[in-house]
Parts: structure tokens; sequence; C-alpha cells
């Protein structure tokens, strides 16, 4: 171990962080809004849709992100070129990845939200409607908002699983801080390896603990005050949620 | 798109029998990590100085980091360093020859543990602290009244998350191929690339994944259900 070329790693790595932050934003934002269809599919009326979106959940809920990657990494020029008659060969690799961890979230994130909308009591969104709101105006201004904080403490994991899993996007080219890694080990013949990929754990675990504290900052700040308690129960047990829930499968 | 058929159903045979390593590695990592991480995460609920905090930094830096990267320090210095050791013992074998199949029992053991660690203490943080007093109460050591009082009742808290870590595994090890572990993954890519035909391959992988953890997550749903059949009562 040589501490002097572990630094010198590190700040080589180091402005690869953009394009590691830039596969999570894309990825979270695509994500989201997949995960919304999915979600709304998953609640609506519509049985056929109701079917593809619960199917969708569970292959990709089976499906290991590195096979995901390779699949749409492999399939998705082949499709587009047969079908769509679009050539994505000169595409970077970066669209692949986008794709792939969007695909994982719409599917992760329907389950979050669906949850999320759940857990508000329709009350809330009938006594909007009673006010004179129409359905669309209920949803958006009451039921949303409510809804949103319950979903919040799994944006800090998602963000993490992406950070984290994203990495794997070396293995189809892509150059983040992993790919960079890979790179600077290969041109010292691995002679170095150790050296250079303690370095790249120096980026991934300060900056992992940094987005859980962020997470739990958030979740403090908005958490669950938010919620009323509802009859019956008290204060006590709705702020414990964690516990509460677990509790609560006992019972 | 034409796909390759017969070429598909070929290499499905041939990445077969990869799930038994799948199973190998994932057994094998859980045997370690099960005791090991209920260990840990004794220490952990319990706060004892010095051996929580490291037990802490170690949690951390595991799922702090990617899986991948873990492999990586492990796969490029658990050599030199069971050479030394074996050199020290005195045993005549080159570390070279070695079944990369270790490393990664080596890897997915010491990720496992961290993640077990966790389950298991938030597990025992829920089972009320007058448990342990009662065990206490009626003469039993620290020892006797985790193994008979706390313990059992903290599995049944720990199980359904216990049930997720082991598919999270079992997915986890597709990523032993690059450790060049001939799984599922491994397999079929080398397949794919003798004959060109990625796509074929990777369906194949994909489709036995599929099929393996959704069999797998279905199990243990049913085990758990029987496992926690006295709570329904």
């Amino acid at each position: 171990m040589n501490p002097r070329f572990i630094f010198e790693t590190f700040l080589k790595l180091l402005p690869y962080l953009t394009v590691t932050l830039e596969y999570v934003s894309l990825s979270l934002l695509f994500g989201t809004l997949l995960g919304f269809l999915a979600a709304a599919a998953k609640l609506g009326r519509n049985r056929p849709l109701r079917w593809l979106a619960n199917a969708y959940t569970t292959i990709l809920r089976c499906t290991p992100s590195v096979v995901l990657l390779f699949l749409v990494f492999f399939i998705l020029p082949a499709v587009m070129r047969n079908y769509l008659r679009i050539n994505v060969d000169a595409w970077p690799a970066l669209f692949f990845v986008v794709v792939t961890f969007t695909l994982f979230l719409g599917a992760s994130q329907s389950e979050v939200m669906r949850g999320a909308y759940l857990a508000v009591d329709r009350g809330q969104f009938e006594a909007g409607v009673s006010v004179g709101m129409t359905e669309w105006q209920s949803f958006r201004r009451v039921v949303l908002p409510q809804a949103f904080f319950f979903a919040l403490p799994n944006l800090t994991n998602t963000v993490i699983y992406l950070f984290k899993e994203g990495s794997l996007a070396f293995t189809i080219g892509v150059v983040d801080i992993m790919g960079k890694a890979y790179l600077v080990n290969a041109t010292n013949f691995g002679l170095k390896a150790l050296d250079v990929y303690l370095a790249l754990a120096l980026i991934y675990w300060p900056l992992s603990v940094f987005f859980e504290w962020l997470g739990r900052l958030l979740e403090r700040r908005f958490g669950y005050t938010q919620v009323k308690p509802e009859a019956g129960k008290t204060a006590e047990s709705v702020r414990g949620r964690g516990r509460s829930s677990i509790r609560g499968v006992r019972a | 798109m034409n796909l390759d058929y017969d070429f598909m159903l070929e290499t499905l045979w041939l990445a077969l029998p990869g799930i038994l390593v799948t199973f190998e590695i994932a057994l094998v990592a859980s045997a370690a990590a099960v005791p090991v991480g209920l260990v840990l995460g004794i220490i952990r609920a319990r706060r004892v100085p010095l051996l929580s905090q490291l037990a802490r930094v170690y949690i951390s830096f595991i799922r702090g980091t990617p899986l991948i990267l873990q492999i990586f320090l492990v796969y490029n210095s658990f050599p030199s360093i069971l050479a030394v050791v074996f050199a020290r013992l005195g045993v005549e074998y080159n570390i070279f020859n070695l079944n990369p199949v270790v490393y990664a029992f080596i890897v997915f053991s010491i990720s496992e543990t961290a993640v077990l660690a966790e389950v298991f203490r938030a597990a025992i943080t829920t089972v009320d602290k007058s448990q342990l007093e009662a065990a206490y109460s009626v003469g039993m050591t620290a020892f006797q009244g985790y193994r008979r009082i706390v313990i059992p009742q903290a599995m049944s808290a720990a199980l359904p998350s216990l049930c997720n870590s082991i598919t999270d595994l079992i997915k986890a090890t597709s990523l032993a191929f690059t450790m060049s572990v001939m799984e599922i993954t491994a397999i079929a890519k080398k397949q794919g690339a003798m004959k060109l035909s990625f796509i074929e391959a990777y369906l194949d992988i994909f489709l036995l994944y599929c099929i393996l953890i959704f069999t797998v997550e279905k199990v243990l749903k049913i085990l758990e259900k029987r496992a926690r059949a006295y709570q329904q009562a």
C-alpha cells in the first residue's frame, strides 16, 4: 500500500464523479416518472393495465442489475434498428445505463408510491371533493403532498442504491468513477490494484454516508409530523413508525 | 430480429448447472453470515464498547461501497494475503491454482455478514428490554437469556428481512463472473461470446434468473408463513 499513490489516484478519479451523478439523477428522474405511471396503472380500474404493471414489477424484482444492463445493452440497439429504424450505435453507453436503471426504479418506485398513496386515508380525498375540488385537484392538492412524505424515507435509499449499483456501468464501457478506476488499474497492469480500488472506496464510502445523513436530516425535517394520529392510536406509536409496524405484525 | 432458438436452448442447458454454483455461493455465504451476523447484531444492539464501534465501521463500509468494488478489493488482495498465510503455515500450494469460487465465498460472506448484522440488530431492538430482565430475574445468565428468550423472539421479527436478503444475495452472485467463477452468467456469457450471439445468451441468463429468483422468493414466503404460523392464531 502506497498512501501517496492512493491519494493521487483519488484525485484522478474525482472528476468522473460527474458521470456517476449524471446517471444517478437521470435515472432518478425518469424512474420516478415511470414509477408514477406504473403505480397509477396498479391502482387504476383497467384490468389488463393493472396486470401488466404487476407483471413488470415482479419480473424486474427477479432480475439482477448486471443481467438487465447487459440485456438492455445488447437487445435495445437491435430492437431499435429493426422496429424503429433508429441506429443507436453511436449513442453513448450512458444511455443504456439510464434505461436500465429507469426500468429498475420504475418497478421499485411504483411499489413505494402505491404504498404511500394507500397510506393516505381515503377520507382526505373525499374531503377535498366535498369542498368542490375536482378529483384531480383533490388528488394533487390533498393526497399527493401527504403521500410524498410517506415516500420520502425511500428516496434516500433509492439514491444510495443508484449510486452503488450504477458502478456496474463500467461493464458496458461507461467511464464513471468505477470505470476510470478500472482503466487506471489496467494502465498499471493490475500491479497496484489494491491501491486503486482503495482510492475508489474513499469516494464511495464517504458519499454514501453523506447521502444517508442527508436523508435522516430530510426525514427529521419533513418526517412524520405531517401524520396526525388516528383515533385509537397514540401519538407515540405514529411517531415511531418503524417500530410500531413491527409491533403491529406481532400483535 | 431473428433469434437463433437452437443456440438459445443449447446455451440454456449448458448454463443450467451454473445454478448449483449460484446456490453453493449463497449457501456458504449464508452459513458464515448468519452466526457472525447474529453476534455482531447483538454487539451492536447491546452497544458493547469498542467492539460495537468496530462493527459499525465494518458495516458502514460494506453498506457504503458497491459490491463490485468489494469483489475487486478481495480478488486483488486476498491471493497475496493467502500466499503469506500459506507460506507461514508451510503449506506447499500455488495460490494461483486456487479455484476462484473460494474468493466468491469470501466476498459474499463478508458482505452478507454486514447485511445480516443490521437485520439482527434491528430485530433485537424490537424485543422489549424487560424480556431480558425477566430472564435475569429467574436466574438465567446473559447467554441463556439471549439464546432462550431474546433471540427466538427477534428471529420472528427478522424473518422477512432475512428472506429478502437471501434473494438479494442470490441476485448478487451474478457478479461472480467478474472473478471468473463459472456460474450462470459466466457460462452463458462465454457461449455468447464464442458464437457472437449475445442477445440469445443474455436472454438465457435473464430467463434463468427470473425463474430461479421467483421460485426462491415463493419458497421463502411459504417457509416464512409456516414459521410464523403461531402468530396468526
